[in-house]
């Protein structure tokens, strides 16, 4: 096992230079460069000029790239060209907030959808089933950015209510935290809820086909024993798949869910850095996504072995 | 048995449910008439309410060097902390800031700016002429990069015979310069400080108290601010607020005192108990912007014929619901300097017009081309669908492709571009509007306009001291641009804001929002 998660984690290597490089240069040929988009409308060319020289921006792409990787290596992210702010410091804070709204999103669209889900599959085909999976198909069909907005213009036109405006995370205090991220919690759990329910309903439907189950009614156990102590954790596996590349996508931030209400997030910080061309802030960014989904992917492995104990590595 | 998962499923929904009621309740009172939330909802804030406005920023400021960085998002902050020799009021005359007169010589080739004295830096230090020198040299040096530097390329050597005098060498004379030392990136900085985008430190009314990147800037009252009386608030809190939909919904819940808005949600809002809508014709305009240099656009027959085949009455209705003016090269918001539109033939909508001018061009059967604008803007996008309609009449087939903003920047440097929707800024002297856009070496002339007539009456303008003989010159250039079309103006539009009705003296105007929110404060 510990070799597993270290044969794992050697992995990242080679994943995180090839992103590194992808990154670079995707970003470096995409047209537009950070000083034309800061001058926008108003720029003169040798305005422009001296502003990418002054960020660096006028040497090969080969020294900007080794520059930069080199400073990766000793733990550098470098800094924002507009602001000037260090990068890691800001990608773990904006990490901090988005992985709070994930863990609230998680936990509100699971502890509705994983219920329904089983309700589904053992009353198959009745009315609650259906309902079930109607509210499912919705749940994937209406966009968040529309759930989001009714609920935000709703609740302002309704109830005179609206979050907070001065962010807090849920250590500092926990109500204010709450207030502020249970409405795009909400939003995100609702997308979230609807792949779980439909996973957790097909899994169990075909866990409840198998034999052991049989023997399990057979040996005259109640209905209900035999879901909870006998179903549940056999259907669990392509339901904990699906739930970890949903943490895993969240925690790279909700980019439409943060930007509608102004989460201070990663998806935000690095959107912006698109859009500003801040290359640092992009590249910084996206390798510590992409290092986050290779660790949230190794941790389901490792819970697979602790759900299924024939499972070893 | 099966009970317990309904009611445990019923639970968990009523947890999620009750948590965004709950979290209602406790920041306002119940409200028994959905019609008037606003005012309920502010009632319980109202007896123990700092005197500190809180407004909406529709995006995080990218840096606060004046002399860099240009964006909207950092010129309300930075316009706020420092100060220039010069302001511009509501009516766009030139007033005294820093600077408490100034004088052009004889010859008009030396402008002296007398300092007001005693102006205190934020740090402590009194504001001398060398930090006044030192400023202007730091626009004018290429290592900065500046995008206001070539509005003092007149500029020759900087004196400072004392303490509170600057004396301007220009090489020719220069009638645009004193308005434009009015503009927030003209800001008069501190010598010592030497990174200005981490420490800034201004002579402005108020001052850098905190700022979170992503959630807030948050600016404190100077309190040795050199105007009696001004700032009325003590301080600003700018939080970041990105979603059109969001900035509505807080404003309308009594969470944030100013926001700016568009016109729809200004409509929306203007009903809003505890709310008012404030409106104030902008210096912007639209255009669309012609490559003259490309066929068949360098046929200026062709061009007019596109200025007649565009139906601006129609923009103005569609895209910004009749909240906008239409325009000449200069936008009305500078008062005089426009001529009043109704004086350009090629402003009345008329195809047959257009139709016949497209056929002298020998391009009866109309073309192909492309018209390119930024995604980012929904005017702008709206614009060039009602362009490409207008256009389909005669003939003239666009293609429009909406470009990411940093791609449309790309191809508005480019001069490559066919026909392109935007946006400009007229600025803060006519000169800006006429020459900088349109002149032969204009630094923003992307059309490959060029027009030796054209570029003598420009430059004969910005020589005159005389206001009445320079709006003459000014008024022919103005002819003579829209003659040559190498743009067409388009709309002026109205800027909105709603303001909470806790917010006492705030009157936008086309002064900017510094000027409104320095007179501001919480009732």
């Amino acid at each position: 096992m510990g070799r597993y998660i270290l044969k794992r984690l050697m992995t990242l290597i080679p994943i995180i230079i090839g992103i590194s490089i992808l990154v670079f240069m995707i970003l470096h040929l995409v047209p537009g460069d950070p000083a034309s988009i800061m001058l926008g409308t108003n720029a003169t060319p040798e305005a422009i000029e001296a502003l990418n020289r002054s960020m660096g921006l006028d040497r090969p792409l080969i020294v900007q790239y080794l520059t930069w990787a080199s400073g990766l290596v000793q733990g550098d992210f470098g800094v924002s060209i507009h602001s000037g702010e260090p990068i890691l410091p800001a990608i773990w804070n904006r990490f901090l907030v988005t992985f709070q709204l994930t863990i609230l999103a998680a936990l509100i669209g699971w502890s509705i959808a994983i219920p329904v889900g089983i309700l589904s599959a053992v009353k198959a085909h009745s009315a609650v089933d259906v309902a079930g999976r109607v509210v499912a198909m919705l749940g994937i069909s209406v966009p968040n950015f529309a759930i989001g907005t009714l609920m935000l213009l709703g609740l302002s036109l309704y109830f005179g209510w609206y979050p907070p405006i001065d962010y807090v995370h849920f250590w500092q205090d926990p109500v204010e935290a709450f207030k502020i991220f249970i409405l795009p919690s909400i939003t995100m759990g609702i997308v979230l809820a609807a792949g779980i329910m439909r996973m957790t309903r097909s899994a169990f439907l075909e866990t409840l086909d198998k034999e052991f189950i049989r023997t399990a009614r057979a040996k005259g156990n109640g209905e209900w024993t035999v879901i909870i102590g006998h179903a549940l954790r056999n259907s669990t596996i392509p339901v904990v798949t699906i739930a970890g590349m949903q943490i895993g996508y969240l925690l790279g931030g909700a980019v439409i869910v943060e930007q509608l209400f102004s989460v201070p997030g990663l998806g935000q910080y690095i959107l912006d850095g698109i859009h500003q061309r801040d290359y640092p802030i992009v590249q910084g960014g996206v390798l510590f996504i992409a290092l986050i989904f290779v660790l949230v992917n190794l941790f389901v492995d490792v819970i697979y072995t602790w759900i299924d104990p024939r499972i070893k590595y | 048995m099966k009970k317990n998962w309904v009611s445990a499923f019923l639970l968990t929904l009523s947890v999620a449910l009750t948590a965004c009621g709950g979290g209602g309740q406790s920041t306002t009172q119940p409200t028994d008439k959905p019609a008037e939330p606003a005012k309920e909802a502010a009632a319980p804030a109202a007896p123990a309410r700092e005197n500190v406005l809180i407004v909406a920023a529709d995006q995080d400021p990218v840096g606060l060097d004046p002399h860099k960085i240009p964006a909207a998002s950092s010129a309300r902050i930075y316009g706020l902390i420092y100060d220039g020799l010069t302001k511009m009021d509501p009516e766009f005359n030139v007033i005294p800031n820093l600077a408490t007169k100034w004088e052009f010589s004889e010859d008009g080739k030396t402008l002296t700016f007398h300092l007001q004295p005693g102006v205190k830096f934020h740090n402590g230090r009194e504001m001398t002429s060398e930090d006044v020198k030192y400023s202007f040299e730091r626009i004018l040096n290429p290592d900065t990069g500046s995008t206001v530097k070539s509005f003092f390329a007149s500029i020759e050597a900087i004196e400072t015979p004392d303490a509170n005098t600057v004396v301007f060498k220009l090489t020719n004379p220069d009638s645009a310069i004193v308005a434009n030392t009015s503009s927030a990136q003209v800001a008069i900085v501190p010598k010592e400080v030497a990174d200005l985008n981490t420490e800034a430190v201004g002579t402005g009314p108020f001052m850098m108290e905190k700022m979170e990147s992503g959630q807030y800037v948050q600016l404190k009252k100077n309190p040795n601010y050199f105007k009696d009386g001004l700032p009325k608030a003590d301080g600003i809190k700018f939080t970041i607020m990105k979603d059109e939909a969001q900035r509505t919904a807080a404003i309308r819940s009594g969470k944030i005192d100013i926001a700016s808005v568009n016109a729809d949600t200004a409509m929306l809002l203007e009903k809003t108990p505890a709310l008012k809508i404030e409106s104030y014709q902008s210096a912007e305009y639209g255009y669309l912007g012609i490559n003259t240099a490309k066929k068949p656009f360098d046929n200026p027959k062709v061009r007019q014929a596109i200025s007649y085949a565009v139906n601006r009455d129609e923009i103005v209705q569609t895209v910004w619901k009749g909240q906008a003016e239409l325009t000449g090269p200069i936008s009305p918001a500078q008062k005089s300097w426009a001529v009043d539109t109704s004086s350009f033939a090629s402003y009345k909508h008329d195809v047959a017009k257009a139709k016949e001018l497209l056929k002298e061009a020998g391009l009866a059967d109309g073309f192909k081309t492309t018209l390119y604008t930024a995604s980012t803007y929904p005017d702008m996008i709206e614009s060039a669908q009602v362009i490409q309609q207008q256009l389909k009449a005669i003939g003239i087939d666009a293609q429009i492709n909406q470009l990411e903003w940093a791609a449309y920047i790309e191809m508005w440097k480019s001069k490559d571009t066919d026909l392109l929707v935007g946006r400009n800024t007229s600025g803060t002297d006519p000169d800006r509007s006429m020459r900088f856009f349109f002149s032969t070496t204009g630094s923003a002339n992307v059309w490959n306009y060029s027009n030796p007539a054209y570029d003598e009456i420009v430059q004969k303008a910005l020589e005159t001291t005389d206001p009445a003989g320079r709006k003459e010159l000014y008024n022919q250039a103005q002819q003579m641009l829209v003659e040559d079309a190498p743009n067409l103006f388009l709309a002026s539009p109205k800027n909105f804001y709603a303001v909470s009705e806790q917010v006492d003296g705030f009157v936008p105007t086309a002064a900017g929002e510094a000027f409104a929110i320095v007179r501001a404060s919480i009732k």
